[in-house]
């Protein structure tokens, strides 16, 4: 069996902060006698990434799945357990090792200097990840392509929105054809289109490379359209490792039915549905979906009608809350 | 060692791009570096209106600290408040890279600026500069630079731990100025202070070469630049240390 090419085991992160009580006598004391806690970030997480998978990395808003992706780069040292990347040990930053992986941060997707074009900044990433020339011209046109971003070649870095900076920023982090690419928010704050694109690009450069992918982000659709495995992360722990649509199935029993009615048509008795902008929304469990389905065919009029899972988002939602999903 | 090289000068044709779009900010740094020595040289002129050695001295102590001048309680420091280190730290190249460029850049729109000054000033007061002085005090200069910017940067690194960073830096700022040299020359001191301002690592970062400049015994150089040596190695290795204990604090940015 091939190494993979993140192996985690029992990860822990243990952050140290300081607390005190509120009021200025708590303040004084604390410069004398501070207090400490130690808050768990990561509790024994085991992780294991082939090479060639795209993953996403779910949870709430400080669940720890960017102190996981810091990890996993090299950034922070955990405070327990083992952690390999690519055969690595990610903290040490070995240079080969740092030539095969990429950080895209979508808050901050191009930290060039302002003042620099954007091919000056492609210019400096040839030099700092040592590509020869031929190599450079390769990649770059082939990014230039995907991206579409021969137009921002020879502008200003502190000119572009923020989706040709995230254009900008792709192009700058796939340079060099790193072979583990981690993305953290690489929608965050793109308008549709600006998203859309971003997708479909990471979409088309994973499966022509190869490369691996780490994803983590707030927005379901790009865990969706990017990442066939997840794992959920509550509280430090890894509570889900597996299919997305596994984990809808896990946690919805029920299937979300949309029907639109000819204009002097209503819902047969004994349904209850919801009328939501000209249609009707039902909340039905899966097993009875065909029978439903049947006699909304039969004892009404129906223009169209759909039959799909709850909205991500909110079974997401959902998972959040009750942050008792199974262990796989 | 050539990539390094031609790292580094990337990182300095970078930033001095990068800072072309700020040149009245610079214009200001500029200005807060000469202007001490600068009352320094008319106060002390006063006093000794006929020495041509405190014109010497606060010139070339006015080019010193022009052209050493580190703020890498902004830069740096930033760096590790807004969480953009950690593109530093996913890069093949020594992380020192990005702030020694920066650091040289900004010390070159600095010398810009405060070139026509020394000069003017050198040309105003008839202040003479002997070739000999100026030999011996290059290397001592070179050596005030990298210390100055090691000094800084160890007080920038504060940052990873709080972020009061300023006050800490301003402290040093302030020490730098009073037993540096810019204050007041160290051989004007009293005698006990005189002594202690000549080890201390401050007058390392400032005075050395503008007295190396101006001319001094010998014995004196080279007690400098043993003391210059000595302060290099220890911050060097507080560096090392504040650094390494400090990633392990480093949290960025994010949840």
């Amino acid at each position: 069996m091939s190494a993979p090419c993140i192996e985690a085991t029992e990860l822990s992160m243990v952050y140290r902060v300081r607390v005190r009580e509120t009021g200025l006598g708590a303040a004084v004391r604390s410069l004398w006698r501070p207090e400490y806690k130690s808050v768990q970030a990561l509790d024994s997480i085991n992780l294991r990434i082939e090479a060639g998978e795209s993953v996403g990395l779910i949870g709430p808003n400080g669940a720890g799945k960017t102190t996981l992706m810091k990890i996993l780069a090299g950034i922070l040292k955990p405070t327990g357990g083992r952690v390999r990347v690519l055969g690595q040990d990610p903290f040490d930053r070995r240079p080969e090792h740092l030539r095969r992986i990429a950080l895209v941060r979508g808050s901050q997707p191009l930290t060039s200097a302002p003042e620099l074009t954007v091919m000056d900044s492609l210019r400096y990433q040839q030099l700092v990840f040592d590509l020869t020339e031929p190599e450079f011209r390769r990649n770059m046109d082939e990014l230039v392509d995907l991206l579409g971003i021969g137009d921002l070649l020879n502008r200003q870095v502190r000119v572009l929105s923020l989706g040709e900076r995230m254009r900008a920023g792709l192009a700058m982090a796939l340079l060099y054809r790193p072979a583990l690419l981690f993305l953290d928010e690489p929608t965050i704050g793109l308008d549709v289109s600006a998203a859309v694109q971003t997708r479909s690009f990471l979409r088309q450069y994973v499966a022509r490379t190869g490369a691996t992918l780490l994803l983590t982000s707030h927005y379901m659709t790009d865990v969706a359209e990017l990442c066939p495995r997840v794992v959920l992360i509550n509280r430090g722990r890894a509570v889900y490792d597996g299919d997305l649509a596994e984990l809808t199935r896990r946690v919805r029993h029920d299937k979300l039915i949309e029907v639109w009615l000819a204009p002097d048509a209503t819902m047969p008795a004994g349904i209850n549905a919801a009328s939501v902008n000209g249609h009707y929304e039902l909340s039905v469990a899966r097993s009875e979906v065909a029978a439903v389905v049947s006699r909304l065919l039969a004892d009404t009029a129906v223009l169209d009608l759909s039959v799909k899972d709850a909205p991500l988002d909110v079974v997401i939602d959902e998972i959040y809350r009750r942050s008792e999903v199974e262990t796989r | 060692m050539i990539r390094l090289a031609r790292l580094f000068w990337l990182h300095v044709v970078r930033e001095v791009l990068s800072w072309s779009g700020s040149w009245w900010f610079i214009f200001a740094l500029a200005g807060g570096q000469v202007l001490p020595p600068l009352i320094g040289l008319a106060i002390w002129k006063a006093v000794f209106p006929d020495s041509d050695h405190i014109s010497e001295y606060y010139i070339a102590l006015i080019f010193t600290v022009a052209t050493t001048a580190s703020y890498e309680n902004h830069t740096f420091s930033e760096r590790i408040y807004k969480g953009t280190l950690s593109e530093d730290l996913v890069r093949p190249q020594p992380p020192i890279l990005a702030p020694l460029g920066e650091n040289t850049a900004i010390r070159l729109w600095i010398a810009m600026f405060a070139f026509p000054i020394v000069l003017l000033l050198a040309v105003g007061t008839g202040a003479e500069f002997t070739a000999a002085n100026l030999l011996i005090a290059f290397p001592i200069w070179l050596l005030t630079g990298i210390l100055r910017f090691v000094f800084t940067l160890c007080l920038a690194m504060t940052a990873f731990w709080t972020e009061r960073v300023h006050a800490i830096t301003a402290f040093g700022t302030t020490l730098m100025y009073l037993l540096g040299g810019n204050a007041v020359p160290v051989d004007l001191l009293p005698e006990g202070w005189s002594a202690l301002a000549r080890w201390s690592p401050f007058y390392s970062m400032v005075g050395l070469p503008a007295d190396a400049a101006a001319g001094i015994s010998v014995d004196v150089v080279l007690n400098g630049v043993v003391a210059q040596v000595v302060w290099l190695a220890l911050l060097c290795w507080l560096g090392v240390v504040l650094w390494r204990r400090g990633l392990m604090r480093y949290t960025a940015v994010g949840g």
